[in-house]
């Protein structure tokens, strides 16, 4: 891994600092629609690292906490539109579940700017880039996420 | 060669100040700031904030020795290789100020573990940067038993400087040469002093309220429980625990530790200890899955065997100091009195004894 | 409390449990005892001071205790909640209870040092309860004592805190939660955290940072949090339990209400009643997801 790569952000033409955003995305919808996106050739910010899962009711929670904790300053996490799920009822179990955690982060003040929840179809490769665009430049406004990474003191900085 | 001297609250005030304007970490008991919380030792910036006299600190002195976690080096992976680099250890000068004298022996005590097998460097860094001024306690609460495990609420063991109050101020013992150093360092803030009536007063009564809470007889304690690992009375005693830990955490003495390499990126990382407990029941999980410990009543009686036979034939020191946070904090209603009571009347080899619940 | 006694005695006598799980004094006050004669059922108390949620002891994880054989357990209403989700979430099943429900006015914050319960001394989660004549239980104990004084610091202080900005509350979190030292007792003690293996122990690979520093302590409470979403008790228990007095009602309580404002459910003494997650409306609100 590179140098850069090391450090949690780097730095754009215009000087301002890159946020640095991960996607967790379904295999079926999102993933695919992104997909499309890029086939279409629709301009997108290249912020984003995208993981793909099988479905969002794949998306433990606590994958939120580790992107954060590994120097992310955003999150987008993505899926099937109610109704569509490949699993039938997955992403109904996500909604439920994101609708409680993003109130947990948002209580312990933890900016829920940083994270963007959307429903993207296969189709939607016009929405994906959207939801990209517009999630990076809020992330980019709200600076990178030094509150999360302060938490542990860097115990040797020249490591 | 004690020597006993003399000093004003006014000049316990400015010797704080000093320490403070000096650059030296003042650490005592205090409430945190702007809230109705526990008294705990913390860093503090004067006289005002520490309470001398009063309730144990909720939390021990062991924190300022082993933090509940440590990084030990730090790792980076280059090219098929691994770089180590040893974590910068700074110890800078601190005074603890208002250390209950159980703390204060505590630290001692476990000293023994901490240069056994391995001069543990972390530890004695700070032993050696720290300097312990106690205030004799006034006895205490009804959880408290330091007198039954062989200490007293004004024991000099650990201590470097004793205070025990007397009318405007304090009758100060010099009990080590780290002591004397102390001393000279702020010797306008003492006077010279001598046997004190009032210092010695105050030191009988604060015995005897402690003395009241339990007596036991620590050798017959232990030899009771070198003979008696499979007796009866563990099969009720450890009901009410929840296996929680919370008594380790808080306790002056308990020293265990774990050991985890913690990952900051694909390449770098850290490893750590931290504070473990043996009443968690994955402490003596196997990676088979076997437990040798697998229930409370067999981690309960490992944590007073520890306490009370092991230690004590190892080190000759018992592993408690009976400062009684373990009662108080327990919400199971675990109570060390009770049990060390109930232990001491048992016979030594295993007999007629009924069900260990109380 | 003969009422109470006189029950504990005679289901004993009668072999319909083998042992009562309930309160008693102990020599620093109320302690939880496992009566399994009559003559220890003749310790049983029940009074403000009674602040333990003794239901926890019916997880059967605690090899010992089940091995005591069948119980009966003194519940108050709260404590009642958390063995309907311990019997809705197949740890125990019903038959093999007994629940003793005792009314219950409210219990003390300090139950060491205070008495009697007023608006100073009374456990913060106290007033406002619906849930001081227990229901579901089998056998009811005690006379009704007047509520618990007073209004919930518990939603006023939530009220301030959501009145920050993001980061005043980052940094009020950081603060209570750096304390933590993962001694898990909030865990060890909560009825409805019964995991055989919890998935902060899990290491390969590890997800919450076992280290006590904020960024390991953050993952766990957070975790913890959304896995008592919904099951929670609120039976305070946690908080009590703390050694380093982290205010971890405020938490989860918080999360209740979010449970209860957008599912339409709050923890319930009835086993029947349907866990909010694990389950699903299609009509779930959303107005977060674009």
């Amino acid at each position: 891994m590179s140098e850069a790569a090391s450090t949690s952000t780097e730095t754009g033409q215009a000087g301002a600092i890159e946020p640095r955003i991960v996607a967790f995305v379904c295999n079926w919808c999102t993933y695919t629609g992104a997909d499309l996106a890029g086939t279409s050739r629709i301009q997108m910010a290249p912020n984003v690292r995208v993981i793909r899962l099988p479905c969002t009711g794949r998306i433990d929670p606590v994958f939120i906490i580790k992107a954060f904790e590994r120097g992310a300053d955003g999150v987008i996490v993505s899926g099937c539109h109610p109704g569509d799920c490949h699993y039938l009822a997955g992403n109904y179990h996500a909604r439920r579940r994101f609708t409680v955690f993003r109130e947990i982060m948002s209580f312990l003040g933890i900016d829920q700017r940083r994270i963007t929840f959307s429903w993207v179809s296969a189709s939607e490769g016009r929405k994906w880039g959207d939801v990209v665009n517009e999630a990076v430049a809020r992330v980019r406004a709200l600076g990178p996420f030094v509150g999360y990474r302060s938490l542990v003191e860097k115990p040797n900085a020249g490591a | 060669m004690t020597r006993e001297m003399h000093i004003s609250e006014p000049d316990l005030r400015v010797l704080a100040e000093d320490l403070v304007r000096g650059g030296t970490r003042l650490i005592g008991p205090a409430r945190p700031p702007g809230k109705d919380g526990a008294v705990v030792y913390r860093e503090v910036k004067g006289l005002d904030e520490i309470v001398l006299v009063g309730d144990p600190p909720a939390r021990s002195l062991k924190e300022f020795f082993l933090p509940p976690t440590e990084v030990l080096f730090t790792y980076r992976q280059k090219q098929g290789d691994v770089e180590l680099a040893p974590a910068p250890h700074v110890f800078p000068p601190q005074v603890v100020l208002g250390a209950r004298p159980c703390d204060a022996a505590a630290v001692s005590v476990v000293d023994k573990v901490m240069d056994w097998d391995y001069h543990d460097e972390l530890w004695f860094g700070r032993r050696q940067a720290t300097t312990i001024v106690s205030v004799a306690c006034s006895g205490g609460d009804a959880s408290c038993f330091c007198t039954a495990v062989g200490l007293a609420p004004d024991v000099a063991k650990g201590s470097d400087v004793l205070l025990v109050p007397v009318e405007g101020g304090f009758h100060a013992e010099i009990l080590t040469e780290k002591g004397e150093v102390f001393v000279a360092a702020h010797a306008t803030r003492f006077a010279a002093g001598g046997r004190s009536e009032a210092a010695m007063a105050y030191r009988a009564a604060a015995r005897g309220k402690a003395e009241a809470n339990l007596r036991a007889d620590p050798a017959k304690i232990r030899a009771f429980l070198e003979s008696s690992f499979e007796h009866p009375i563990w099969e009720g005693i450890a009901l009410r625990c929840h296996g929680c830990g919370a008594c380790a955490f808080v306790c002056p003495t308990c020293h265990c530790f774990d050991i985890v390499d913690e990952a900051e990126s694909v390449a770098t990382g850290a490893r750590r200890r931290n504070w473990d407990t043996c009443q968690a029941a994955k402490f003596t999980l196997h990676g088979s899955g076997h437990n040798p410990r697998k229930g409370q009543d067999c981690r309960i009686r490992q944590r007073l065997m520890h306490k009370f036979a092991i230690y004590p034939g190892r080190f000759q020191e018992i592993l408690c100091t009976g400062c009684g946070r373990c009662v108080r904090i327990c919400p199971g209603g675990m109570d060390l009195l009770e049990m060390l009571d109930r232990i001491g009347r048992e016979p030594a080899a295993p007999g007629e004894a009924g069900r260990g619940a109380p | 409390m003969q009422e109470l006694r006189e029950l504990a005695k005679k289901l004993l006598l009668e072999g319909t449990v083998k042992v009562v799980i309930g309160y008693a004094e102990g020599r620093r006050g109320v302690l939880p005892i496992f009566a399994v004669t009559p003559g220890e059922a003749g310790r049983l108390i029940f009074d403000p001071r009674c602040v333990q949620n003794l239901a926890t002891y019916l997880s059967p994880r605690r090899e010992q205790v089940v091995a005591l054989g069948r119980p009966a357990v003194v519940v108050k209403g709260c404590d009642a909640r958390a063995v309907a989700g311990m019997i809705r979430e197949s740890q125990r099943s019903r038959d093999d209870l007994v629940l003793i429900g005792v009314r219950c006015g409210g219990v003390l914050a300090d139950p060491v040092s205070a008495v009697e319960v007023s608006e100073a001394t009374v456990a913060a989660r106290c007033p406002g309860c619906d849930a001081r004549v227990p229901k579901h239980v089998d056998h009811l104990v005690g006379p009704l004592p007047p509520a618990p004084p007073g209004t919930s610091a518990l939603d006023a202080r939530i009220a301030e805190l959501e009145a920050l900005s993001p980061g005043e509350r980052f940094a009020f979190w950081r603060s209570e939660l750096e304390k933590c030292v993962r001694c898990n007792a909030c865990r060890e003690i909560c009825p409805m955290c019964f995991c055989v293996r919890c998935v902060a122990d899990k290491a390969q690979p590890q997800w919450i940072e076992s280290s006590p520093h904020a960024r390991g302590n953050f993952a766990w409470h957070m975790t913890r949090a959304l896995h008592q979403a919904g099951r929670c008790a609120a039976c305070g228990e946690c908080e009590r339990a703390c050694p380093a007095g982290i205010p971890l009602n405020l938490l989860n309580r918080k999360i209740a209400r979010v449970v209860a404002e957008r599912f339409g459910y709050s923890a319930s003494g009835d086993p029947e009643s349907p866990a909010p997650i694990g389950t699903y409306r299609p009509e779930d609100g959303e107005e977060f997801i674009l």
